[in-house]
């Protein structure tokens, strides 16, 4: 039987404190790498602009959430009171579209945070049952007390012990490899 | 090197002296209009007045609560445009000269369906209203609101002062603090009763308690716009070129978005009411707003005051953009002017097109007030110099 051989996923790296990981990430960036992410216990201010993340597409998937919330919530209405059972209340024409604005506004605003959320969740590929980053040794801390950067083997100009050295060179305690399962 | 004293730069004295024309040139229209209505002269001008007044009112006392806001919530925004705000709040002894000619000449010409209500019969007013609803008592509660706004803008401005030459009192940044949160309920809840007495008594018999709420977050958009307009217009010269960066117009325009949607959610709070009731008293306001010229004026307003800002302000792009916001916040200075003319003028004609007599006076007031204001910005500091947040404030950000 072949001993299966566990593929490396990246190399981890820690710092005490946040400050030292948003200059490494800039560092990371300066480098070459692309594909690598930071873990930390709490939102870091200025890191995402440090790590060179982009515009993603969430507020445009809220956004079309909204607009179909808000049309299908007057089209519903409209449809039930026009066509569907058509009514006389108080001799208010059938298409009273005051009485329906706040029904539409509040599933506008039901949809737009569902997509959000939802969309979030799906553009993060989540839920993910296990990630490769949790066989890393130290990686509960980054729940508590620790700040962690990984780069990632897929990223091209990545090399074990280059990189390995590269991120000790950002004074990263622990630098360690993590495995692929 | 010394550190700059953030003084205004000159093209804001050249600002005022355009301003104080433009002022000078509306007295003149005034003037005009006198030869040219005569025997209608003093209802048309008073008309026009009203809305004038009402617009100036709103850019002074919008900046007193943005300015509370800020000193209540913290924020960088509010560094940015603590100055400015302060410097609108202090032109407000001037706008207190400006409702003279109401309460000394114009109460006749405005409020005669209360002043002369007949005593029985249709038309008639209630007790309450009776009680309420008199010459005096207008004249002193009007005397108790400029008193009590006067006092704010005193105190805040007092302070600012004094945390500029004392940078290390923490304790006036807390009285600061703690004297917003009861300064802004005063200063909605005065507004709410001189909105009442100013606007809304123009018709007496029709009455909605979300009235004041609607000046109030219409004076904060149109005080919110022109601090836009005037951070942009100040960030293209030194001292404050590279001051005011992209996340500072970020903010201003998300609080931007938050009052042009707070508006629109009053004013259909109110429609959908009255809507939904019909009672004779209280339509007549949408019966004479809703239908004919009047209701081109409300689909105007609706979609250049809500839905075009609105669906504009979600752009982030948009927000952080020196070249659109202020074109936006500008837009709604005027639509401000719409929203006043829409809600008084009615009550008067049923002729919704603006008069030569309007311009004049809103060119006029408006003028007088830019000039005063573009005055007060030069006699300090453009930054709250003494505000432990300061550094913070103006660190340059990439993003």
């Amino acid at each position: 039987m072949i001993a299966r051989r566990s593929h490396i996923y990246g190399v981890i790296g820690e710092f005490e404190k946040p400050e030292q990981l948003v200059h490494a990430a800039v560092k990371i960036r300066e480098a070459g790498y692309r594909y690598y992410e930071s873990y930390t216990p709490f939102p870091v201010e200025g890191l995402p602009e440090a790590m060179g993340m982009r515009r993603n597409m969430v507020p445009l998937i809220t956004l079309l959430g909204g607009l179909v919330g808000g049309l299908g919530g007057f089209g519903f209405q409209y449809w039930a009171n026009v066509y569907s059972y058509p009514m006389n209340i108080a001799g208010r024409p059938l298409n009273s579209w005051p009485a329906f604005i706040p029904v539409t506004f509040e599933l506008t605003i039901l949809c737009a945070a569902l997509s959000a959320v939802l969309g979030m969740l799906a553009l993060n590929g989540l839920p993910q049952p296990h990630h490769p980053i949790f066989n890393a040794h130290r990686f509960t801390h980054a729940s508590a007390d620790r700040f962690f950067v990984c780069i990632q083997a897929r990223d091209k100009k990545f090399q074990l012990a280059d990189t390995a050295r590269f991120l000790q060179g950002l004074s990263a305690h622990h630098v360690s490899e993590v495995h692929d399962d | 090197m010394t550190a700059p004293d953030y003084m205004a730069p000159e093209s804001v004295g050249r600002f005022e002296q355009r301003a104080l024309g433009a002022g000078i040139a509306g007295v003149l229209a005034c003037g005009i209009c006198f030869f040219l209505y005569r025997d209608q002269f003093a209802d048309r001008f008073f008309h026009s007045y009203l809305i004038a007044f009402m617009f100036v009112l709103g850019l002074s006392l919008g900046s007193l609560g943005l300015l509370m806001l800020q000193h209540l919530t913290g924020g960088h925004w509010g560094i940015m445009t603590r100055r400015p705000l302060e410097s609108a709040t202090r032109v407000l002894p001037v706008v207190a000269v400006f409702f003279l000619p109401i309460a000394i000449f114009g109460m006749k010409h405005l409020y005669g369906e209360w002043l002369n209500a007949p005593a029985k019969g249709e038309g008639s007013l209630s007790d309450l209203q009776k009680s309420y609803l008199t010459s005096s008592g207008f004249l002193i509660r009007a005397v108790i609101y400029f008193v009590v706004w006067l006092v704010l803008v005193f105190i805040f401005n007092r302070w600012s002062k004094e945390q500029d030459v004392n940078r290390e009192d923490r304790a006036l940044r807390r009285r600061m603090q703690m004297l917003a949160g009861p300064g802004i309920i005063l200063y909605v809840f005065v507004m709410t009763f001189a909105a009442i007495d100013w606007v809304m008594s123009l018709s007496p018999h029709w009455a909605s308690t979300i009235y004041g709420f609607l000046f109030v977050i219409g004076q904060m958009i149109s005080s919110m716009s022109l601090m836009i307009a005037v951070l942009v217009l100040l960030s293209r010269t030194a001292p404050m070129e590279g001051v005011i960066q992209r996340r500072h117009l970020h903010d201003l325009g998300k609080l931007l978005l938050a009052f042009v949607m707070l508006w629109a959610y009053f004013g259909f709070s109110q429609l959908l009411i009255i809507w939904s009731g019909n009672l004779p008293e209280e339509i007549s306001f949408y019966r004479t707003r809703l239908y004919g010229g009047w209701g081109v004026v409300a689909v105007f307003v609706l979609i250049f005051h809500f839905f075009v800002p609105f669906f504009s302000l979600l752009s982030r792009d948009l927000k952080r953009s020196a070249q659109m916001l202020p074109k936006i916040a500008v837009w709604l200075i005027f639509m401000r002017l719409v929203d006043l003319f829409w809600l008084t003028r009615p009550e008067f004609t049923s002729s919704a097109v603006p008069g030569l007599m309007d311009v004049a006076a809103i060119l006029a007031l408006a003028g007088i007030w830019f000039a005063v204001f573009a005055r007060n910005l030069k006699t300090q500091p453009l930054l709250p110099l003494g505000d432990p947040k300061l550094e913070e404030a103006i660190e340059v950000h990439e993003y």
